[in-house]
């Protein structure tokens, strides 16, 4: 079973989430911000992380530094909107391997998901 | 409205949301005749990109009329207006809107369109939609509900503390919390709400901020009054 890091404040988006990775046969675990998300990083490893880029006490943008400098082999998809281009150039710029517009259509986060963990 | 450019989208999202026509997006005319047939035909216009694919904007306007037998009036927007194209126009639908969109054409000739078909116009629901919940949770209905529930409790705080945030003025934060529910609306289907966010988030200049906050609150009223009717057994607005 993979372990997926979901790092996202908006909590609709994290039961929709939560509910189509565990139906797929992942472990989850949810970070709703960037200071858990830290803790769980410094606490365990994971095949894939999903993280939103705007998210209280720590950004996006900071916690994908870190995981770059720690875990540089774990893939990142960013859960972006659709207004955030500039923002989503910066994160590639940084190393994120893939983003996904929120909400998300369900087979496209599966494909996308099963990609990356294969090449785990 | 199928547009498959973001600008253009927003643009006309702004006018729509200014004018309080609202406004369902889709992607292709596949999607917006799926849409017809999900919700009843329940829609008082289309407006549709030329070159939208699969189907065109004329190929997915007599879809609409000829297989699905609606009187629904389609615009085209196209990027110029050649002659050739507005005779095309006039066999499969009423008119042509230029792009970029400007705000008071785009109006008038809405408008006049509206006022030329006036027996679809009349008082739908397009206040939230269940379609994207069912299908993310696969039509684990409880799950469906449940949702619901956490729309309700969850953008309510949100909207409490962007009336404190504007009383402190601090506006980054209210473009922080636009961009945190902007996704709740979204996956309701409500495009006002989803608009007013976006503009909150990205756009909206400080002075209109009171103004948007107002009717995001409003829209918000209006969808949990709506789900407090069809729904009573949930603890909507409680």
């Amino acid at each position: 079973m993979k372990k997926i890091l979901v790092i996202e404040d908006n909590p609709m988006v994290i039961k929709s989430l939560e509910f189509k990775l565990t139906k797929d046969g992942h472990e989850v675990l949810i970070a709703k911000d960037g200071r858990v998300a830290m803790k769980f990083l410094k606490e365990a490893n994971f095949d894939l992380i999903l993280t939103d880029l705007m998210l209280p006490f720590v950004t996006g943008k900071e916690l994908i530094s870190y995981i770059k400098k720690n875990s540089p082999q774990t893939p990142i998809i960013v859960l972006s909107t659709s207004t955030q281009e500039n923002i989503i150039m910066d994160a590639f710029n940084m190393g994120v391997d893939d983003f996904i517009t929120k909400p998300f259509s369900p087979n496209e986060l599966s494909l996308r998901v099963k990609r990356f963990l294969n090449k785990a | 409205m199928v547009e498959s450019h973001i600008i253009e989208q927003e643009n006309f999202a702004y006018i729509a949301l200014q004018e309080g026509w609202q406004l369902v997006i889709c992607n292709s005319g596949i999607d917006a005749i799926h849409w017809f047939n999900k919700n009843n035909n329940k829609a008082d216009l289309l407006v549709i990109e030329e070159g939208s694919v699969p189907l065109n904007g004329y190929q997915t306007a007599d879809y609409i009329k000829t297989e699905l037998g609606l009187m629904l009036p389609v615009l085209i927007t196209v990027g110029t207006v050649p002659t050739q194209q507005e005779l095309r126009a006039i066999a499969y639908a009423e008119g042509v809107i230029k792009k970029p969109f400007i705000k008071s054409t785009t109006i008038l000739q809405i408008n006049e369109i509206l006022e030329r078909f006036p027996e679809r116009a009349s008082v739908q629901n397009f206040s939230y939609s269940l379609n994207y919940l069912r299908d993310i949770f696969d039509g684990h209905e409880e799950s469906v509900l449940e949702s619901l529930e956490l729309f309700s409790k969850s953008v309510n705080t949100e909207l409490d503390q962007l009336n404190v945030e504007l009383q402190d003025k601090d506006y980054n934060r209210i473009r922080e919390i636009a961009h945190s529910i902007k996704p709740s609306f979204e996956m309701l289907e409500n495009e006002t709400g989803r608009s007013i966010c976006n503009r909150l988030n990205s756009e909206g200049v400080e002075t209109e901020m009171p103004r948007l906050i107002q009717d995001l609150q409003l829209e918000f009223a209006s969808i949990t009054k709506q789900l407090t009717r069809d729904f009573p057994e949930l603890k909507i607005g409680r």
